[in-house]
C-alpha cells in the first residue's frame, strides 16, 4: 500500500518535472514571440498606413497571407524556408492595431485639436493617438496573447519539445491520458496569469474613456 | 491709419472635388475685434475657419496674420504656403475651439491645458500648471482640475477647451460653432466665458447660430451664404436693417 503511494508520488513528480521543462520551452517561445511581434506589428501598421503604394500593397499582401493561412502551415513554411526568426513571431494579430490607428487618424477630433495646438505629427501620434489606440485594442490584444499561449503547442510539429510534446511523449510511454490532462492544467494556469495581468492593465487604464 | 490687421483674408477659394465651398472670401479682422460669422448651414463658415487654421489647404487667395503671409496665390495662380517653420510659428498665434470640444480623453483637465504648453511652447511644467490654474479659475472650473473629460458636462468640456486654447496665448481665437452641441443652459455658460473674453478685448472670430450672442457681443457681424460674404456690418444694422435679400430671408427664418 505504502509502496503504491510512493510509486504514484514518484510518477507524479516525474510527470511534473517533464512537463515543467516543456513548459519552460513554451514560455520561451511565448516571450520571444511577444517581443518580436510588437515592433513588427507596429512596422506593419505604419506600412499599412503608408501613402507609398508599393509599400502599402506589399504590406496588405503580407497581412492577407498571415491572416488567410493556417498558423501551422506558416510555421512549416518558415521552418523549411530560411528560418530567420521564430515562426510564431508574426502571430500577434496586427490587424486590429492597424484598424484602430487608421480609425483614429481618420477620426479628426483628437488629431485636429493637436494640430491646432501646434503638436508635430510624431508628438500627436505618440501622445494623443497611441494611448487611445492601446485602450481600445487592449481587449483584443488580451485575446491574442491568450491564443498565443495555446498556439505555442503548434511548434511541436517542428520537433521542439515544448509542453505539449512532453505531455504527448509521456502519455505514450505510460499509456495514459493523464499527462495530457495535466498539460491542459499547465496551459490553464499560464493563461490565468495572462488574464490577471490584462485585467490589471485594463483597470489601470479605466480612468479615461 | 497704418494699422496692420490681425487677420487679412483675400479672395479665399476652396473646393472639395468639384464642389466650390468658398468662392472668393475677403475680410479683415482688427486687433481686439470680436466678429460673429453667421449664415445658413453649408455656407462655408466652418470651412473658412478650417482654412485659416491650416486644417484644409486652400485653392486660391491669400491669408496673412498680423502682416505675416501664411499663404498666397502667385501670378501663375499657384497656391504657395509659407515654409513649414514659418507656418508652425504662425499656427502658434492662432487658437481654435471646436464644436465637439475635441478634448484629449486620456488626459485630465489640467493635462489637457498643460500638454501643449510643455511640449509645443516648451514652457516649464510648473509655469504651465500655474497658467492652467489661472485659466480654470477664469472659466469657473477650478474644482475640476483633476477630472477627466468624460466626467464633465458638454458646457464644462467646452470651457476647458477654451482654457486649453487660451493657454497657448494666441493672438486670435477662432470658435467653430462652440455651442451647437449644447443645450440652452450649457450654451449660456459657454457664451458667458466668450463674453468675458470680449470684455478683455481678446481678438475673436465666432462662427455661431446664436443670434442673440452675435447681436449683443460682436463688434461686427459677417453674413455668409453659398461661399461668399453677402453682407457685413455692425450687429445693430445687420439685425434691424439688413440690406441684402438673402440676409433678410435668413434672419426672417430664424426670428
Amino acid at each position: 500500500m505504502l509502496e503504491n503511494i510512493d510509486n504514484i508520488l514518484q510518477d507524479l513528480f516525474r510527470l511534473f518535472r517533464l512537463l515543467g521543462i516543456g513548459a519552460l520551452t513554451s514560455l520561451k517561445i511565448f516571450f520571444l514571440t511577444l517581443i518580436f511581434s510588437m515592433p513588427l506589428g507596429l512596422a506593419v501598421a505604419f506600412g499599412r498606413m503608408s501613402k507609398n503604394k508599393l509599400i502599402n500593397s506589399i504590406v496588405r499582401f503580407f497581412i492577407l497571407v498571415m491572416r488567410g493561412t493556417p498558423l501551422i502551415l506558416q510555421i512549416m513554411f518558415i521552418y523549411y524556408a530560411p528560418s530567420f526568426m521564430l515562426p510564431e513571431g508574426m502571430k500577434i494579430n496586427i490587424d486590429r492595431f492597424v484598424a484602430a490607428i487608421i480609425a483614429f487618424s481618420l477620426n479628426y477630433s483628437a488629431y485636429e485639436a493637436a494640430a491646432v495646438l501646434g503638436f508635430t505629427k510624431v508628438q500627436t501620434f505618440f501622445k494623443i493617438i497611441v494611448p487611445q489606440v492601446i485602450k481600445r485594442i487592449l481587449p483584443s490584444i488580451s485575446n491574442e496573447v491568450i491564443t498565443l499561449v495555446k498556439d505555442t503547442a503548434l511548434v511541436t510539429t517542428l520537433g521542439i519539445s515544448e509542453l505539449y510534446r512532453a505531455a504527448k511523449n509521456e502519455a505514450a510511454r505510460v499509456f495514459s491520458t493523464v499527462p495530457l490532462f495535466v498539460a491542459g492544467l499547465f496551459y490553464l494556469f499560464m493563461n490565468s496569469i495572462v488574464t490577471k495581468i490584462f485585467d490589471k492593465i485594463e483597470k489601470k487604464l479605466s480612468y479615461y474613456r | 491709419m497704418d494699422n496692420i490687421p490681425m487677420l487679412e483674408v483675400r479672395g479665399l477659394c476652396k473646393n472639395f472635388e468639384t464642389n466650390e465651398v468658398l468662392s472668393g472670401v475677403s475680410f479683415n479682422i482688427e486687433k481686439g475685434e470680436v466678429v460673429a460669422v453667421i449664415g445658413p448651414s453649408g455656407s462655408g463658415k466652418s470651412t473658412m475657419l478650417r482654412c485659416i487654421n491650416l486644417l484644409e489647404r486652400i485653392d486660391g487667395g491669400s491669408i496673412s496674420i498680423a502682416g505675416d503671409m501664411m499663404v498666397h496665390t502667385n501670378n501663375n495662380k499657384k497656391v504657395v504656403y509659407a515654409q513649414k517653420s514659418q507656418l508652425r510659428k504662425i499656427r502658434l498665434r492662432l487658437g481654435m475651439v471646436f464644436q465637439s470640444f475635441n478634448l484629449f480623453p486620456h488626459f485630465s483637465v489640467t493635462q489637457n491645458i498643460t500638454e501643449a504648453q510643455i511640449h509645443v511652447a516648451k514652457k516649464d511644467p510648473r509655469n504651465a500648471a500655474e497658467t492652467a490654474n489661472e485659466l480654470l479659475k477664469k472659466v469657473g472650473l477650478s474644482d475640476k482640475a483633476d477630472a477627466y473629460p468624460y466626467q464633465l458636462s458638454g458646457g464644462q468640456c467646452q470651457r476647458v477647451a477654451i482654457a486649453r486654447a487660451l493657454a497657448m496665448n494666441p493672438d486670435i481665437l477662432f470658435f467653430d460653432e462652440p455651442t451647437s452641441a449644447l443645450d440652452p443652459e450649457l450654451t449660456a455658460e459657454v457664451l458667458k466665458v466668450i463674453q468675458d473674453l470680449a470684455a478683455e478685448h481678446m481678438t475673436m472670430v465666432v462662427v455661431t447660430h446664436e443670434m442673440g450672442f452675435a447681436r449683443d457681443v460682436a463688434d461686427r457681424v459677417i453674413f455668409m451664404d453659398k461661399g461668399l460674404i453677402v453682407e457685413e456690418g455692425k450687429p445693430a444694422n445687420i439685425f434691424s436693417n439688413p440690406q441684402n435679400g438673402r440676409t433678410k430671408a435668413f434672419l426672417k427664418s430664424i426670428f
